[in-house]
């Protein structure tokens, strides 16, 4: 990864600030060339077939708990798991820096909140390179809505993330190490979008999501 | 057939896939079918059995506590189950294996799980496996090191069985955790396993480069349990056919591997192609030059050259050090271990003995809390075997014990240690008669710590002497007599050597130019593992120096990385020196230009005048900024950063004076279950700022032990963070705890998923949107009190 891939106005947004003077414009990109030169961002993703059964939907068998998710994947007929790991190394860096410079430890957050979303992206560009006549869904992790984190451990199985990219959830449904990210992504044959499910359309308005989302832009 | 005879075949022949062969329905776990439907694992076993695996791995890759949590299935059972199933079909044709994988969760640092919590879980899986009859047992798909010697030590702890162990790598050469090849092989062989390789992950012709590597660390036997290639995310299979497989495995009999089998998406047919394929091979493995080496979980460190071992880590002579452990302080040593990783130190001295402190609990703690920051490796440093044993229990790799001597009661308590939890040992020459004046003398001493060691199986690779330096100053030959042993030791026994460099200028004006041309003769004479400040005057540039010098340091390469791109003046700030305030440097971020000022107010003021007259009013600017939406949370962090670095110089300047200035104390945690914490460390910077005593009780903490605190230290109020919705319980659950345990104590708490009104509805005192609000919090609580 390059510091050239991250989104510069994302990071301000992650750390709630509107603009950086100069002292910290230069901590910034130290801090985005420190986590490029770390990360060795992982990830995997396997697509399943969903099924409707009379209590909702079921994904590769696992039944999909709450009815936010099954807005979401309305009309698809099978979904994408994904799973992105930064991987332990970035986690180290961080709390190495929160010992030593607590104000770089908080730049390298916020970069690495950016980097993985960067990687989930390029992730999602590759899902979609597989399924050339397939419309995607935006992505939707657990916690989002009423998809409980507790599903996570079952997501996680479902791709054999431990084996896979060294991904773990804790017993109280932490990913560890801790930037990563699990979703899914519903395909189907007709066009999905559709602003009143969850997800970044950038149609705030709409979005269940618009009261605490990091990505909504910051009122001036 | 038993495992030693098994092991006199040029290859041995595992089994492949289990979970590929099963084909689970959506859900089902593969321990549960040893008791609900052994059948079909039994069939498995025949399978591979017949396409001629000589070593069945009974399926209970993941029968143990913590991975089972929840699904009803008692590992013991499942265990018996499938032993006796896996026996069943082997009838003394096949071994059978307990095949034991990770618990699926982290380890402390990188997770939440504690080496003791992951100990017990595998301390049972090992029993029932053992009491089931296994033959022998596989710890196998493990990426950090310290759950590998976790599983490790359960098994050589409560079996007799010979333990085979593997660990997943990436194409990188290091496992998701970080842990290189390197340094499974010198922990994994020094702790005793009986053969050692690599499974799972990958393909084998990714894994061929690797295994390699691994050949080049160790002389055990090698085992390779490749997957059928790699996975194909639409259709779930594998990209490489059995002869595909078979082709490419059959290199790696040149490199010393005997064990051969499959991993995920391989089938009896790949075991049947790798059997045909290898059928009259003549194995060989390259030869291997003997060389010592240490290692942490993440980096391993090679004596080749003199290797710089950090000292600052210890309380003797040191008044803030000492404060630190007795306040339990444990940020001061991550600092202390940052700042000597950062100065070119390869491996860093670990000792808290020092009056007041229990070593046997401190210094494991000191280890856990030091390794979260640095990957170098540690030498624990005590003369407690119970303090050794505690930390050589919970240290990832292959540490150095500093140290032993030449006396009977260590020798008799030290060295079964080092032998059982597989380190490196320094050895002392002195004994009952002190320490000899002579070379000869402590020469004889050396030898005979050395013939102590090697008796116990303690490869002479991993034995080092420690010559002693004597005060130059109270004896004129002392230097030439330390010298003298170092240069016999290296010449005559070949070991690696240890000094202290800084005793000899003890007494004397101009040390460091005495410790420097002490530390020139000595590296001369044959030293190569000095004890040293890495941060005093022109230690690491000798030792730099002398390693070029010497012809150890391949194009100058490393000579070169040090000092090109060094500046030339000092690094300048934004402001001129002469007009800044301390209050401006503050305000601004300036974390040199702060301690700088602060260090220059101290000579003509009072250390307090300073914090409420400049710190604090600098404090409160940034911070009236902050609520008035000027600056940001970045802003607000770099400023407070910046403080901290002031009071970090009056602290320095007033080690002792500390609590007379307290406004008061405050006890911290992230709560049970959750691991994030930047948001609670931001809380404490803050809180520290403002002249708040704040006990940190670190993440993932359980209730009861926050309470404890709470009264321990008599506090009036607790902060508590949780950043997920599935650990605010725990908040509810520890604020609940404190008003029946310790009523009267106040509350504040904080955190991304936290609101207003469901802090009431938990019972907090307090929500504090943001670090600024706790703090104003805070003020208002201890004005009251």
């Amino acid at each position: 990864m390059t510091p050239q891939q991250l989104s510069i106005p994302d990071i301000l947004g992650y750390l709630g600030t509107p603009t950086l003077d100069d002292t910290l414009s230069a901590a910034l990109q130290q801090a985005m060339d420190t986590l490029c030169a770390a990360v060795t961002p992982r990830s995997c993703w396997q697509s399943f077939p969903l099924n409707r059964a009379d209590t909702g939907l079921t994904l590769a068998g696992l039944p999909l708990a709450g009815s936010d998710i099954q807005t979401h994947l309305q009309g698809c007929t099978q979904a994408v798991v994904m799973a992105v790991t930064l991987s332990d190394a970035v986690d180290r860096l961080i709390r190495t820096a929160q010992a030593q410079d607590m104000t770089q430890a908080v730049l390298l957050d916020a970069v690495a909140a950016d980097a993985v979303e960067q990687v989930c992206e390029s992730v999602v560009q590759e899902i979609r390179t597989r399924f050339p006549n397939c419309y995607l869904t935006e992505r939707f992790s657990a916690g989002y809505g009423d998809f409980p984190l507790e599903m996570q451990p079952d997501l996680l199985r479902l791709l054999d993330a431990g084996k896979r990219i060294g991904l773990t959830v804790t017993q109280s449904g932490m990913l560890v190490p801790m930037k990563s990210v699990t979703a899914l992504i519903g395909l189907s044959a007709q066009p999905t979008k559709d602003a009143r499910r969850f997800g970044c359309g950038h149609a705030c308005a709409l979005c269940p999501l618009r009261d605490d989302c990091p990505h909504r832009p910051i009122p001036s | 057939m038993d495992f030693s005879s098994l092991c006199k075949q040029d290859f041995v022949f595992l089994d492949g896939g289990m979970g590929t062969m099963l084909h689970l329905a959506p859900g089902e776990l593969p321990e549960a079918l040893n008791l609900t439907d052994p059948k079909r694992v039994a069939a498995v076993h025949q399978a591979y059995l017949d396409a001629g695996s000589q070593i069945l791995y009974a399926n209970t890759f993941g029968a143990n506590r913590l991975k089972l949590h929840g699904s009803g299935i008692d590992p013991t059972e499942s265990i018996a189950a499938a032993i006796r199933n896996a026996k069943q079909i082997a009838n003394g044709k096949a071994l059978v294996a307990l095949d034991v994988g990770p618990t699926g969760q982290l380890l402390h640092p990188a997770g939440t799980l504690s080496f003791d919590d992951a100990y017990d879980c595998y301390r049972e899986t090992m029993m029932a496996g053992a009491n089931a009859g296994a033959d022998l047992i596989v710890i196998e798909t493990m990426s950090d090191l310290l759950e590998m010697k976790a599983a490790f030590l359960a098994a050589k702890e409560h079996t007799t069985l010979p333990v085979l162990c593997t660990m997943s790598f990436t194409e990188t050469g290091r496992t998701f955790t970080g842990c290189p090849i390197s340094a499974m092989a010198l922990t994994l062989e020094a702790l005793g396993a009986a053969a050692i390789g690599i499974n799972c992950s990958l393909g084998p012709r990714e894994i061929y480069p690797l295994m390699q590597e691994l050949s080049q660390w160790t002389t055990l036997p090698l085992i390779a349990k490749a997957n059928a290639g790699l996975p194909d995310p639409v259709t779930g299979g594998y990209d490489i056919s059995p002869e595909e497989f078979a082709a490419a495995l059959l290199p790696y009999a040149q490199y010393g591997v005997q064990f051969f089998g499959g991993c995920c998406g391989t089938t009896p047919d790949f075991i049947r192609a790798v059997r045909q394929v290898l059928n009259g091979v003549s194995p060989t493995r390259p030869a291997l030059e003997p060389k010592s080496a240490v290692c942490s979980g993440t980096k391993t460190v090679l004596l080749d050259r003199p290797r710089v071992i950090g000292e600052r880590i210890n309380p003797t002579g040191k008044k803030r050090m000492k404060q630190a452990l007795l306040d339990g302080d444990m940020d001061y040593l991550r600092n202390e271990a940052i700042t000597q990783t950062e100065s070119g130190a390869d491996i860093l001295d670990v000792n808290v003995g020092t009056p007041g402190i229990d070593e046997a609990a401190v210094l494991p703690q000191a280890v856990r809390a030091i390794i979260e920051v640095t990957d170098l490796p540690l030498q624990l440093d005590s003369s407690d075997p119970a303090a050794l044993e505690a930390a050589l229990r919970c240290y990832p790799g292959k540490p150095i014990i500093n140290s032993v001597c030449g006396k009977e009661s260590s020798l008799a308590s030290i060295l079964p240690l080092v032998k059982h939890y597989g380190a490196a040992i320094v050895g002392l020459t002195l004994d009952e008669n002190g320490i000899p004046a002579s070379a000869e003398e402590r020469f004889a001493i050396g030898k005979r710590i050395l013939e102590r060691a090697l008796a116990l199986g303690i490869p002479k690779t991993d034995i080092y002497l420690d010559c002693l330096t004597m005060t130059a100053s109270t004896d004129p030959n002392g230097p030439t007599e330390t010298l003298t042993a170092v240069s016999r030791v290296r010449k005559e026994l070949d070991l690696q050597t240890v000094l202290g460099v800084s005793n000899i200028s003890f007494g004397l004006p101009n040390r460091p130019l005495l410790n420097r041309a002490f530390l020139n003769m000595a590296l001369s004479a044959g030293l190569t593992l000095p004890i040293l400040n890495p941060m005093a005057e022109g230690m690491m540039d000798t030792v730099r120096a002398y390693r070029l010098l010497a012809g150890m340091d391949e194009n100058c390469a490393a000579f070169i990385a040090a000092y090109q791109n060094q500046p030339t003046a000092a690094p300048t700030s934004t402001a001129s020196q002469s007009d800044m305030t301390l209050e401006s440097a503050v305000v601004h971020g300036l974390r040199q230009d702060a301690a700088r000022l602060t260090a220059a107010a101290l000579e003509q003021q009072d250390a307090l005048d300073i914090i409420n007259h400049m710190l604090i009013p600098a404090l409160d600017t940034v911070g009236a900024d902050y609520e008035a939406g000027r600056a940001f949370l970045p802003q607000l962090i770099q400023a407070a950063t910046a403080a901290q670095s002031a009071f970090g110089v009056i602290k320095q300047t007033l080690a002792v004076k500390q609590e007379s200035q307290s406004k008061g104390k405050i006890v911290i945690a992230t709560v049970q279950g959750d691991v994030h914490d930047i948001g609670k460390n931001i809380v404490k910077l803050l809180l520290e700022n403002y002249g708040y005593t704040v006990i940190d009780l670190g993440k993932d903490v359980p209730p009861q032990t926050i309470v404890d605190a709470a009264i321990a230290h008599q506090v009036s109020l607790v902060g508590l963070s949780a950043l997920m919705t599935t650990t605010v319980g725990a908040m509810a659950e520890t604020i609940a705890l404190l008003h029946a345990q310790y009523p009267g104590c106040k509350t504040v708490v904080g955190g991304a998923v936290l609101t207003e009104d469901y802090a009431q509805s938990i019972g907090a005192d307090c929500y504090a949107k943001d670090a600024k609000a706790t703090v104003d919090f805070a003020k208002r609580v201890y004005k009251e009190d």
